[in-house]
C-alpha cells in the first residue's frame, strides 16, 4: 500500500448504506467502507452477514432503503450505467456460456464491458497472465472445470481495467494451488493501483493480502482494522468472538470499527 | 452495445443442439408438406380437368336440354398446398339442374376417409404447432435461465441497460427462430415454382402476407416466453407454465369458444332443417288436397240438378277456367314451399352466420385462433369457402337453367319421356331422343369464384391487427416484469 494513494479519493465507498429486504430482513446496517486506489479490503463473515448485499448494492441490482454506494465517485444506483463503466466483478461462482469458448466468452463480456480495442493477442496474453493453458483457449467452457472458469472470470475482469474490482467469495470451492494462483493475481492487480473490495470465508488469506478487514455480522460492520493493525493478532479468534456475538466485550477492549481511511 | 448482445444470442442460440434440432424438425416438415402438397394439388388438378370434361360429355349425350344436368367443380387453388384449411372437408362437386337446389358434395376426405385419420400437415399447421412449440423451447429460460446460470450478474456488472439486454435477447431469439422457418420455406417456394405450379401475382401476395403472419405468431410466442422467463425465478416453473399456456392456446381454447357458441346459438341441424322443410310442404300439399276437394264439391253442387249432358256442357264450358283455377291454386302451394323453404334456409343462415361469428370472436382470445383464421381467409380456404361455392354455383345455376330453357324453347322438343311396358321386352324408357349430341358450344361454363389477395387480407386485418395487439401486450409485460427483474 502506498501512501500516495491512500490520500487520493476512494474509488469505492459505502455512505450509511442499508439494506432491509421486504420480508423485513435488514440485511445491512448503516454500513460505512471506502476502498482507496492500490487497495484490498476483505469482507469477512458468515452467511447472512451482508456481504453479498453490499457487492450487489455496488453493482445496482438490489436498491438501498437508504444510504449511497459510490464507485469512482458515481452513485451506483442513481448512475448505474456511468457507475459500473468503473468496476469489474468476479462472483464465487464464474459461469459463461456452455457453448462458447473461453476465447468468445472473453470478448463478449470484455465488449460488453465497453472495450472494443483489443485483439486476439490481447485476449491470448490475458488468459495466459490467469494461468489458463493455451490449449483451453478455444475449447467450449462446458468442459472447464471451476478453477478454469474463475480463471476466465479475472482474465475479464483484467481486461476490462476498471479500476474498481468487486469479489464475491472469488477463492470459494477452489483448490490451495488454485486459490493461491488467484490470491497472487489478486494482488498483483492492487500493485497495478486498483481498489478491490473482496467478500470472503477465507480468514488467512484476507490476512494475507487485504489492506483492510472488515468483519460483518447481521448486517453490520462490527470491526474493521488495517493490515498493521492485524499484525500480531490472532484474526482467527477474533473472527469467531464476533461471529459468536462477543462484540460488546470485544469493543470494550479498545477501538475496532474506527478506522475509516 | 445493443449489436453485441444481439451477436452474441444470436450465436449462442446458433450453436445451440436445440437450434440444430429446430432447424432439422423445421426443414423436414416444411419440405415434405410442401412436396406433398404440391403433388396433391397436381392431383387435383388432374382429377378437376377429368371430371369436367366427363361432365361436359354427359352434357352433349344428354336427349335433350331439358333432361342436362351439368356439374360445377370446385377449382383447386395453388394456396391450399400452404394452407388446406377446409379444403379437404368440403365438397367437390354439385350438380346443377333446374330441379335441384346446389349443394357441395363428395369432399376429398369423404371420397378417401383415411386421410382423415391423420390430417395433412400443411404449412399452417407446422407454424401454429411445431414453430409456436419450438418459440416457448427457445425462450423459456432466456431470462431465468441466464440468473440461474450466473451469466445475468456477469453481464449486468457491465453498463448494460435492462432495455437494450431485453430488446437484444428479443432480436436474437427471434432471428435464431426465423432461419429455420425461412430457409426451409423459400426452398419450397423455389420448389413450387421448378414445379410449374401456376401460382398468380395475387397468390405470391398472400403467400407473402402468410409469412408475414407467420413471423408475428412466432413473435407473439417469443414474446410470451419472454414474459414468463422475466416473472418466474426458475426455468423449471417458467417451462411448465409456458407448457399449459400452449397446450391452452393451441389445443384448448379455440375449440372451446366453438363449443361455447355451439352452446350459446343454437342452431337447427340441416336433418332437422329439411325436416321442418318436408312437414311444411306436406301441410301445404294436405291444405291444398283439401282446398281442391272443396273446390269441386263446389263445382259438383253448381251442377247438382243438371242431366248428364249438361253436366258435360257445363264441364266443357268451364274446364280451361277451373284448370286455370286449379293450376293457380298448385302454384300459390310451390311458391309457398319455395318461399317457405327460402325463409328457413336463410333464418338458419343467419342463425349460423351469428354463431360462428361468436364462436371465432370467442376463440380469438387465443393468438393461435387469430392465426389459423387469418391464414386460411388468406388462402382462400376459410369458412366462407363452402358458402362463396355454393353461392357462384347458384348464379351458374340460374345462367344454366335459362340456356337450357332458351334452347329447350328453340329444339321445340318437349323434354319429356316414354315409359313402354312389354311382356317380352320388359320396361323400356323413350326419351325420343336423336342420335346427335347437342351442341353445347355456347352453353355458359362454370368459373370458379376469384378471390383477390386484397379481399383476403381485408379479411385478415383483425387477426392481424389482433395478433399485434398480443405481441404489444406480451413485449410491455416482459419490459415491465424485466425492468424489476431481481438479478440475484
Amino acid at each position: 500500500m502506498n501512501n500516495e494513494t491512500i490520500k487520493q479519493a476512494p474509488l469505492l465507498e459505502a455512505r450509511n448504506l442499508t439494506k432491509v429486504y421486504e420480508d423485513g430482513v435488514k440485511a445491512l446496517d448503516n454500513l460505512q467502507l471506502r476502498v482507496h486506489p492500490g487497495e484490498i479490503f476483505a469482507m469477512l463473515g458468515g452467511n447472512g452477514a451482508g456481504k453479498t448485499t453490499t457487492i450487489n448494492l455496488f453493482l445496482d441490482f438490489i436498491q438501498p432503503t437508504s444510504g449511497h454506494a459510490f464507485i469512482n465517485g458515481i452513485d451506483a444506483n442513481a448512475d448505474p450505467l456511468e457507475a459500473k463503466k468503473n468496476v469489474a466483478f468476479v462472483s464465487e461462482n464464474v459461469q459463461l456460456y456452455p457453448n462458447f469458448t473461453a476465447m468468445q466468452n472473453v470478448d463478449f463480456f470484455v465488449r460488453l464491458g465497453g472495450r472494443h480495442q483489443y485483439k486476439r493477442s490481447d485476449y491470448e496474453a490475458a488468459l495466459v497472465r490467469v494461468g489458463l493453458q493455451r490449449e483451453a483457449f478455444d475449447k467450449k467452457l462446458k468442459d472447464f472445470s471451476k478453477g478454469m472458469r474463475q480463471k476466465c472470470g479475472i482474465a475479464i475482469a483484467i481486461l476490462k481495467d476498471a479500476p474498481a474490482i468487486l469479489l464475491d467469495e472469488p477463492t470459494s470451492g477452489l483448490d490451495p494451488k488454485a486459490g493461491k494462483e488467484f490470491t497472487r493475481l489478486v494482488g498483483d492487480l492492487r500493485d497495478e493501483g486498483k481498489a478491490i473490495l473482496m467478500s470472503t470465508h477465507d480468514i488467512f488469506r484476507a490476512k494475507e493480502i487485504s489492506d483492510h478487514v472488515g468483519i460483518l455480522n447481521g448486517g453490520v460492520l462490527v470491526a474493521q482494522k488495517t493490515n498493521a493493525e492485524l499484525k500480531g493478532v490472532n484474526l482467527e479468534q477474533l473472527y469467531v468472538e464476533y461471529m459468536a456475538g462477543y462484540m460488546e466485550e470485544t469493543l470494550e477492549t479498545g477501538p475496532l470499527t474506527n478506522n475509516l481511511t | 452495445m445493443l449489436s453485441i448482445l444481439v451477436q452474441k444470442e444470436l450465436k449462442n442460440i446458433l450453436l445451440s443442439p436445440k437450434f440444430f434440432a429446430t432447424f432439422l424438425v423445421c426443414s423436414i416438415l416444411i419440405l415434405i408438406s410442401v412436396f406433398i402438397g404440391i403433388n396433391e394439388y397436381k392431383n387435383s388438378v388432374v382429377q378437376f380437368e377429368t371430371n369436367q370434361l366427363i361432365a361436359q360429355q354427359d352434357v352433349e349425350q344428354a336427349s335433350s336440354w331439358m333432361q342436362v344436368r351439368n356439374i360445377a367443380h370446385r377449382k383447386p387453388t395453388p394456396m391450399q398446398i400452404f394452407v388446406s384449411g377446409l379444403h379437404f372437408d368440403v365438397g367437390r362437386l354439385s350438380g346443377i339442374s333446374t330441379f335441384n337446389d346446389v349443394k357441395l358434395v363428395r369432399s376429398p376426405y369423404s371420397d378417401e376417409t383415411l386421410f382423415a385419420i391423420f390430417r395433412f400437415i400443411d404449412f399452417a399447421f407446422i407454424v401454429q404447432v411445431v414453430l409456436s412449440l419450438f418459440a416457448i423451447l427457445f425462450t423459456y429460460d432466456a431470462i431465468n435461465g441466464e440468473r440461474e446460470n450466473g451469466t445475468l450478474k456477469l453481464a449486468f456488472s457491465n453498463p448494460v441497460s435492462r432495455v437494450q439486454y431485453l430488446f437484444a435477447k428479443f432480436t436474437g431469439t427471434w432471428l435464431g427462430l426465423i432461419v429455420p422457418l425461412l430457409i426451409p420455406i423459400l426452398i419450397g417456394l423455389l420448389l413450387l415454382i421448378l414445379s410449374g405450379v401456376p401460382v398468380t401475382s395475387s397468390d405470391w401476395i398472400s403467400i407473402g402476407s402468410l409469412i408475414a403472419l407467420s413471423l408475428l405468431y412466432i413473435t407473439f410466442f417469443i414474446g410470451i416466453g419472454l414474459f414468463i422467463s422475466a416473472i418466474t425465478r426458475k426455468s423449471s416453473l417458467s417451462f411448465l407454465l409456458l407448457l399449459v399456456i400452449w397446450i391452452s392456446g393451441v389445443l384448448i381454447l379455440p375449440r372451446m369458444g366453438v363449443m361455447a357458441a355451439g352452446q350459446l346459438v343454437s342452431i337447427e341441424s340441416v336433418a332437422q332443417l329439411e325436416a321442418k322443410q318436408e312437414a311444411f310442404e306436406r301441410a301445404r300439399w294436405e291444405d291444398y288436397s283439401a282446398e281442391i276437394s272443396e273446390t269441386w264439391q263446389a263445382r259438383n253442387q253448381e251442377m247438382e240438378g243438371m242431366d248428364e249432358d249438361e253436366r258435360r256442357a257445363y264441364r266443357d264450358e268451364k274446364e280451361w277456367e277451373w284448370l286455370e283455377v286449379d293450376d293457380a291454386a298448385r302454384k300459390r302451394v310451390q311458391s309457398d314451399i319455395i318461399e317457405n323453404n327460402r325463409m328457413l334456409m336463410e333464418e338458419s343462415q343467419n342463425k349460423k352466420k351469428v354463431q360462428e361469428q361468436l364462436a371465432f370472436n370467442l376463440a380469438r382470445i387465443s393468438p393461435v385462433s387469430s392465426f389459423r383464421l387469418a391464414a386460411m381467409n388468406l388462402a382462400g380456404t376459410d369458412i366462407d369457402l363452402k358458402r362463396r361455392y355454393e353461392e357462384s354455383m347458384r348464379r351458374y345455376k340460374d345462367d344454366f337453367t335459362e340456356f337450357t330453357q332458351k334452347k329447350q324453347a328453340e329444339s321445340g322438343n318437349s323434354g319429356g319421356f316414354r315409359i313402354e311396358v312389354d311382356s317380352n321386352e320388359g320396361v323400356k324408357l323413350d326419351f325420343g331422343r336423336n342420335d346427335q349430341t347437342l351442341d353445347t358450344s355456347e352453353m355458359p361454363q362454370y368459373s370458379a369464384p376469384i378471390v383477390q389477395a386484397g379481399t383476403t387480407l381485408g379479411n385478415s386485418i383483425l387477426d392481424f391487427g389482433l395478433l399485434i395487439v398480443f405481441i404489444i401486450a406480451t413485449f410491455g409485460g416482459s419490459f415491465l416484469a424485466f425492468l424489476r427483474y431481481d438479478m440475484r
